[in-house]
């Protein structure tokens, strides 16, 4: 069968407008990129860039007055028969059946705050039960086993002791092992990582990065992580998604991201990154000026006032597409074709 | 006396500092016990240099930076500057009110651009105000001199009576930046001053503290946790654990040759941005201990990849093992631990 070559989620064209009183936010403005099976797609940016809304939006759990307005995200799934469907998560209702059965079950979140997305009321083991129970069916003490059994592959010491702990009990990094264990708990195909080491420290980080390709290799799980640090993706990541002020600018295979960008913004990010190869004391590379507030979004391509290979006439005045400049790489910006 | 042993080329000399923040429990308020945050530190800094404190959550660098500003009383030890007027101080030990007189000279830089900022003030408030304080009370003069400052850290004057809602985080660290540079100090305490902007605007804030350094002969005590952000602006890197100092060198033997396996395992966990340097990280066991209950023996055994059994009995001393190079590990001398090149 040809399914291990084809996504298992593709989302086309995503937007995902905020329609508020002073204006409308194009949060994600047309994002398209595709994820695998066992493979982790990095999606990375700058604050404002649109890459929580959309990892929010393929989940649609996007808060009002936010709406995901243009798009497809499809996601392959086995259907009962055995035969693969495939599901336009785009069109389905937010509130419906449906996409509460893929929440947590085809598609789990970890978010990068552990403490504000734990309940605090309830126990590690009450949650997990329950995310269990609702997407196995399995009979309370069954589930309970099976929560235990999860705490233990996260790494959580005496998982049997700290199931009946609360979030308050954990340090930092027990508690995101313990976010992990829960999003894993109805065995999820695809796991979307939100900035999952961000409020941890180094150590820990390398934790968490290590289990993370552990439960994937173990569980061929495939894995969004959205962060915006480069040093994250470079270690974890296949392929690589550059989003600025909502549009992607630029993807590709990590190796190419990394050592062939081609988007102006993509080269000046990675050079503006301190390094720990750097020598003692250099100055680096800046990106001139910064982000711009949504609400007043560039005319033409949206990086193009910070720009060093601006064209004045052409990059002010037209929207670049994304384009292929190999058969793996994308790219949009008019040093790569004219509009 | 200690102070006069001072030598004049630091700005700064710590001796043995220690804050220890006791717990009460109880209606009675009964002593529990106690948080050695920061425990027997020790370091320098020569005028116009910077050295950078790093560590992990917990591991009382904040703590150690809070005190030498004196917002903490410390528990003991000492905190040698060296004033304007060239005689040295004990900033730990003097009573508040000749405290006053010094704290134009160490000015802070703090992490959150957001929470440091009056919201209700305007930036010729915020970044004036320190020269109100300080007698300068003509409105005209200091709003010449707010102007000044802000081109200096690369705002634009006109901004000046707008609050600081209107700026994005960059910006904002530039106004607190000028804030802290308005009264001439000699010392900058900056606590993680970057770690809460983008990439893009981290490395802008990092070279305009290297131009003021150089411009004005700044000394910069630099609180950090990020490795490849200090290697950018450290001429001497002290790594803390568990409220104390288990290395410190200068920034380029510090990392081309760590000689404490707590300083190997942090510059080898940091991601390195390039995919084909995927290597063998070494992951440490378990978490940082807790200050309020420290292992026995050297605090970092239970983690060490090198442990000895005198590890676990014996705290090692901070030794000097070449000039400059301090370490506070049983096995510096044998071990051959990895470090990253440039």
């Amino acid at each position: 069968m040809a399914a291990a070559d084809q996504p298992i989620l593709d989302v086309r064209d995503l937007r995902t407008y905020f329609f508020r009183e002073e204006g409308t936010v194009k949060a994600v403005d047309g994002a398209s990129f595709e994820v695998f099976a066992g493979r982790t797609v990095g999606i990375v940016g700058e604050s404002g860039c649109g890459k929580t809304v959309t990892a929010k939006s393929i989940l649609r759990i996007v808060e009002r007055p936010g709406r995901v307005v243009g798009g497809q995200i499809y996601l392959r799934r086995a259907a009962h028969n055995g035969q693969a469907s495939t599901v336009d998560l785009a069109t389905l209702d937010p509130d419906g059946a449906e996409i509460r059965r893929i929440r947590g079950g085809d598609i789990a979140l970890v978010f990068q705050e552990p403490m504000s997305s734990i309940s605090p009321v309830h126990t590690i083991g009450n949650q997990m039960v329950e995310t269990v129970q609702l997407h196995t069916g399995l009979g309370a003490s069954a589930a309970r086993e099976q929560a235990i059994e999860m705490l233990r592959l996260v790494g959580i010491p005496k998982p049997e002791r700290r199931i009946d702990e609360y979030a308050f009990q954990l340090s930092g990094g027990l508690r995101q092992r313990a976010m992990i264990a829960l999003a894993l708990g109805g065995h999820p195909r695809i796991l979307i990582a939100d900035e999952p080491t961000t409020a941890l420290d180094v150590t820990t980080q390398a934790q968490i990065l290590d289990l993370l390709r552990h439960l994937q290799a173990q569980e061929q799980m495939a894995i969004v992580l959205i962060t915006h640090n480069l040093g994250v993706v470079a270690e974890m990541c296949d392929e690589v998604v550059v989003m600025y002020l909502g549009r992607v600018v630029e993807r590709g295979p990590v190796d190419a991201i990394f050592h062939a960008p081609k988007h102006p913004y993509t080269r000046m990010l990675l050079r503006s990154i301190p390094s720990i190869h750097a020598q003692v004391r250099t100055k680096l590379p800046t990106i001139a000026g910064s982000i711009p507030h949504p609400f007043n979004r560039p005319r033409g391509c949206p990086f193009h006032p910070r720009c060093p290979d601006f064209m004045p006439g052409v990059c002010d005045q037209n929207e670049p597409e994304l384009r292929a400049v190999s058969e793996s790489q994308a790219v949009s910006c008019f040093l790569y074709g004219a509009p | 006396m200690m102070e006069a042993a001072t030598s004049p080329d630091y700005l700064l000399e710590v001796r043995g500092l220690r804050k220890y923040f006791l717990i009460h429990k109880g209606f009675l308020r009964k002593l529990v016990g106690q948080v050695r945050a920061v425990d027997d530190v020790s370091f320098s800094i020569e005028r116009g240099q910077t050295l950078a404190l790093v560590g992990e959550s917990g591991c009382g660098k904040t703590t150690t930076a809070r005190c030498i500003i004196r917002a903490h009383a410390p528990t003991a030890g000492q905190i040698l500057f060296r004033t304007d007027a060239d005689t040295v101080v004990d900033v730990a030990q003097l009573p508040k009110r000749q405290l006053r007189p010094l704290r134009r000279q160490m000015q802070m830089i703090f992490q959150d651009p957001y929470s440091s900022l009056n919201p209700r003030k305007t930036l010729l408030d915020i970044v004036g105000e320190p020269l109100l304080v300080n007698g300068l009370k003509n409105r005209q003069e200091r709003v010449a001199r707010v102007a000044d400052l802000l081109r200096l850290v690369g705002l634009q004057p006109e901004y000046m009576r707008r609050f600081p809602h209107a700026f994005s985080g960059g910006q904002r660290q530039r106004v607190g930046i000028a804030r802290a540079l308005a009264l001439h100090p000699s010392l900058i305490v900056a606590d993680e001053p970057v770690s809460a902007l983008d990439v893009s605007v981290q490395a802008q804030i990092l070279n305009l503290l290297q131009d003021l350094q150089a411009q004005f002969k700044l000394t910069y005590l630099f609180v950090a946790h990020d490795l490849s952000v200090v290697k950018h602006v450290s001429d001497r890197v002290a790594v803390m654990y568990v409220g104390q100092i288990v290395e410190s060198a200068p920034t380029e033997a510090l990392y081309t040759a760590p000689k404490h396996p707590y300083t190997e395992s942090l510059l080898s966990a940091v991601p390195k941005p390039d995919p084909r340097l995927r290597a063998q990280r070494i992951v440490l066991e378990g978490e940082v201990a807790d200050p309020a209950h420290p292992p026995s023996g050297c605090h970092f055994h239970p983690r060490c990849p090198y442990v000895l059994p005198v590890c676990r009995t014996e705290p090692p001393a901070l030794e000097a093992i070449a000039p400059g190079h301090f370490v506070r590990c049983h096995r510096a001398r044998e071990l051959t631990l990895r470090g990253v090149g440039s």
